[in-house]
């Protein structure tokens, strides 16, 4: 009896090490949670064109198409980090659907950021009051989402993307 | 130049340590000869720390780890708290501090020599797995690559002056615990007379103290800096500081038995391991990036697997050791319904409850993720609902432990007390009614009230009344826990009857705060030396001339582009005043004030804990 006891310390030793061992080596990161969307259908959003209020985007637009969804804004300069990379995938992926979103961003600013550094996407919905951002669970600028032809969301991206998660995580998913 | 010291006297220090532990089983050398090897490798191990601190000062981009965390515009003594602003610093920090220890225990007079060696040798193998932790995973003399004339700057949150002091201190208190854990282990050896224990009691007093200061300094900070109004949040990093803490608390009172010769010497060792244990396992968890929050500086999983390794290796031998090598049997122990012996082995059994609890509540998340892929996360709620009713047994028996005899249940002056406490529920629960009625407010103001009422009935009945240092040590147990009683009324007032108020403001608008008006003055926004500052100025108490100034605002870091709130707080001895600036929104101020009833009580509770803590180390 006495034996289990002084046992115990070293048993739950192991069973600590064991996990965060394992916790360790999965690669988990704690700046990338796993997303509650992923696998998930994409939040129903609404949203209007930068360049044409009349013009509408809706969930079922995006249907049967894959979508690549990136939230960005011209007062966030990770986002202009990325930015370029966005012309490089329309160049390679013509048939994805480059859906931008502007969050929280005064339109004339955004029309003067997408006229100096280009506009890589399909189409610029505006969120100005940031409600779509909510509903996809944005934490931070830049985000960005792969949704499948399904209208299911299989990727998401905290930060700007770069060369290698291009390469090694978006790509293959392509 | 001072990189090439600095790593050098590091690795040095790792040779001596190898020798000196060598030396127990291959040459072999005189207690003179020995001690001072002990102290070179220390001197040499904080030659290192400050050569790493001068390049720091001078701003010395040479080094990659003063480029990436430092700015050549930063004021002084964030240049010099820079230098454990960082992974590898404050594990070098941490080195240095293991080497503090070292050298002032070698000083140690009282202990048989070939035990004081021992336990130096157990040190020398701490110091060496850390500084083989630093030297490849970590190591802060790392030369730049590329020539710069710009350091990138420093996490803008950690630009505090309490903070600047707060992981000196705190590692203090979690290194302190290794001499501790080797002096324990030694004892587990050699078994020699209980001559030990005292020694330990006396550094486990100290870690104790230099913890409780960490803490409060941390905790503090984060009540000021963070913005949210609360000095606990139940963050991982807080729990796991509060976890060795707890155990340590119980070892310092399990080595109090030792004076009524009823020394339990399983279970001191077993909490001298733990405590250790757990200050590695922190160190883990924060330097592996598992957790995140503003003490996890850089995840890069190598450096986990490596502290994760360290840590198995110092608590598995620790534990097996004492496995193996169970101390002979102590006295049996004096158990009565109510003795000094039963009141303590109570005390022992909540607080390594609690501490369990806690560590459940850190690690859960860990256990969720890697078996679920979901990630939870435990706060609050839980640690409030587990913790605190688990120690609340424990604080009642607190008040009257230290006048509880060692040899039966009698208690002297037993009628004072319960009169006393009778008075006492009767007048909590008449304040209680008229204010809004609240269990747990009443069962902490009964509590903490409770607390100071019977040591101070304990001072004046057990004891004459003298000016001296004697006196002093012998009320300090008492001392101690009138500290407690303080704090605890100050964590009741502050949590339960917190009040909020929102505003939405425009320049010029006065508004009302407990009564008293409020002038929203002016928002100011100025460029200091390393950030843009934005103040609301607020005058508090309009009416009567000498109103206060209150600033509540935010700082914008341009290096690291970082915001950080900075609440403005007008301290009462009965209340914080704490101002929260929002954001503007249709040319409205968002303005969040915040009444924090008798929060100065939880520092002045802290602040007396300490005192007795030093005390106590004089004492014997």
């Amino acid at each position: 009896m006495n034996r289990i006891f002084i046992l115990t310390p070293l048993i739950v030793l192991l069973v600590i090490c064991i996990f965060s061992l394992v916790y360790l080596l999965s690669g988990k990161d704690p700046n990338k949670p796993p997303s509650a969307l992923l696998n998930k259908n994409v939040p129903i959003f609404e949203s209007s064109s930068l360049y044409n209020s009349k013009d509408i985007i809706k969930t079922k637009d995006i249907k049967n198409k894959k979508t690549l969804i990136n939230f960005f804004a011209s007062w966030c300069s990770p986002c202009k980090i990325e930015h370029p990379l966005f012309f490089e995938i329309q160049k390679k992926y013509p048939e994805l659907y480059l859906l931008g979103f502007n969050h929280k961003d005064p339109p004339s600013d955004a029309k003067k950021y997408l006229e100096d550094d280009g506009n890589p996407y399909d189409f610029v919905g505006v969120d100005s009051d940031g409600l779509i951002a909510l509903e996809f669970g944005v934490f931070g600028l830049p985000e960005t989402y792969l949704i499948n032809e399904n209208g299911k969301i299989i990727y998401k991206f905290m930060g700007p993307i770069t060369m290698d998660i291009l390469k090694n995580e978006i790509e293959p998913l392509l | 130049m001072s990189s090439l010291v600095g790593f050098l006297s590091l690795v040095f220090a790792i040779g001596i340590n190898f020798y000196l532990f060598l030396s127990r089983y291959i040459f072999k050398f005189q207690k003179q000869k020995f001690n001072l090897f002990i102290r070179l490798s220390s001197l040499l191990t904080l030659l290192s720390f400050f050569s790493l601190m001068y390049a720091y000062v001078v701003s010395d981009f040479s080094n990659y780890n003063v480029f990436q965390n430092s700015h050549s515009n930063k004021p002084l003594i964030y240049k010099i708290s820079g230098t454990w602003g960082n992974h590898e610093g404050s594990m070098l920090l941490w080195l240095s501090i293991l080497s503090i220890f070292s050298f002032f225990f070698s000083f140690t007079k009282k202990i048989d020599e070939s035990f004081q060696r021992l336990t130096l040798i157990i040190q020398s193998l701490l110091h060496i797995l850390f500084g083989l932790f630093i030297v490849f995973t970590s190591n802060p003399f790392l030369i730049n690559s590329i020539l710069v004339n710009e350091g990138l700057g420093l996490n803008p949150i950690l630009q505090d002056p309490g903070l600047a002091v707060h992981p000196p201190i705190l590692y203090a208190g979690y290194v302190g615990y290794s001499i501790v854990f080797s002096i324990a282990i030694a004892g587990l050896f050699q078994n020699t007379d209980d001559e030990w224990l005292y020694v330990a009691k006396k550094w486990s007093l100290i870690s104790w103290t230099f913890l409780t200061g960490g803490i409060a300094l941390g905790s503090y900070w984060a009540y000021y800096e963070l913005g949210w109004g609360g000095w606990w949040f139940w963050d991982p990093v807080e729990n796991i500081s509060l976890m060795p803490w707890i155990a340590g608390l119980a070892l310092v009172h399990s080595l109090m038995m030792v004076r009524g010769e009823q020394a339990i010497k399983k279970w001191i060792v077993f909490l001298s391991i733990l405590c250790f244990s757990l200050s590695v396992f922190g160190t883990f968890l924060v330097r592996s990036g598992i957790l995140t929050s503003v003490h996890s500086f850089a995840a890069d999983a190598s450096r986990g697997i490596f502290i994760l390794l360290i840590f198995f290796i110092v608590t598995g031998f620790g534990f097996l050791v004492f496995l193996l090598k169970e101390p002979k049997k102590s006295n049996a122990l004096n158990l009565l319904f109510i003795n000094k012996v039963s009141a303590l082995v109570i005390n022992n059994i909540l607080m390594i409850i609690a501490t369990l609890t806690i560590l459940l509540g850190t690690i859960y998340p860990i256990i969720i993720e890697v078996l679920y892929n979901k990630r939870i996360s435990v706060g609050g709620p839980y640690f409030n609902s587990t913790v605190i009713p688990i120690m609340i047994p424990g604080f009642l028996l607190m008040s009257v432990a230290p006048i509880l005899s060692w040899q039966t249940n009698k208690i002297n002056n037993s009628k004072k007390y319960v009169l006393a406490f009778i008075i006492l529920s009767v007048l909590v629960l008449i304040q209680s009614y008229f204010l809004d009625f609240n269990t747990w407010g009443f069962i902490g103001l009964l509590l903490g009230f409770w607390i100071i009422l019977a040591s101070i009935i304990a001072i004046f009945s057990s004891y004459k009344i003298k000016i001296n240092i004697k006196f002093f040590k012998i009320i300090n147990p008492h001392v101690a826990h009138i500290g407690v009683g303080i704090a605890i009324i100050g964590i009741t007032c502050s949590s339960v009857f917190q009040n909020e108020l929102d505003f939405n403001l425009n320049e010029g608008d006065k508004f009302i705060v407990n009564g008293k008006t409020v002038l929203f003055e002016k928002i100011e926004t100025t460029n200091e030396i390393n950030f843009q500052s934005l103040r609301g100025k607020f005058l508090f108490d309009i009416e009567k001339n000498q109103s206060k100034e209150i600033e509540a605002g935010k700082n914008y870091y341009p290096v690291s582009k970082m915001i950080t709130s900075e609440a403005g707080i007008l301290h009462q001895w009965n209340k914080d005043v704490y101002f929260i600036l929002g954001d503007q929104k249709n040319n409205e101020w968002f303005v969040k004030v915040l009444i924090n009833p008798f929060v100065s009580f939880i520092w002045l509770g802290v602040i007396i804990m300490m005192y007795s803590g030093l005390i106590a180390v004089y004492r014997r």
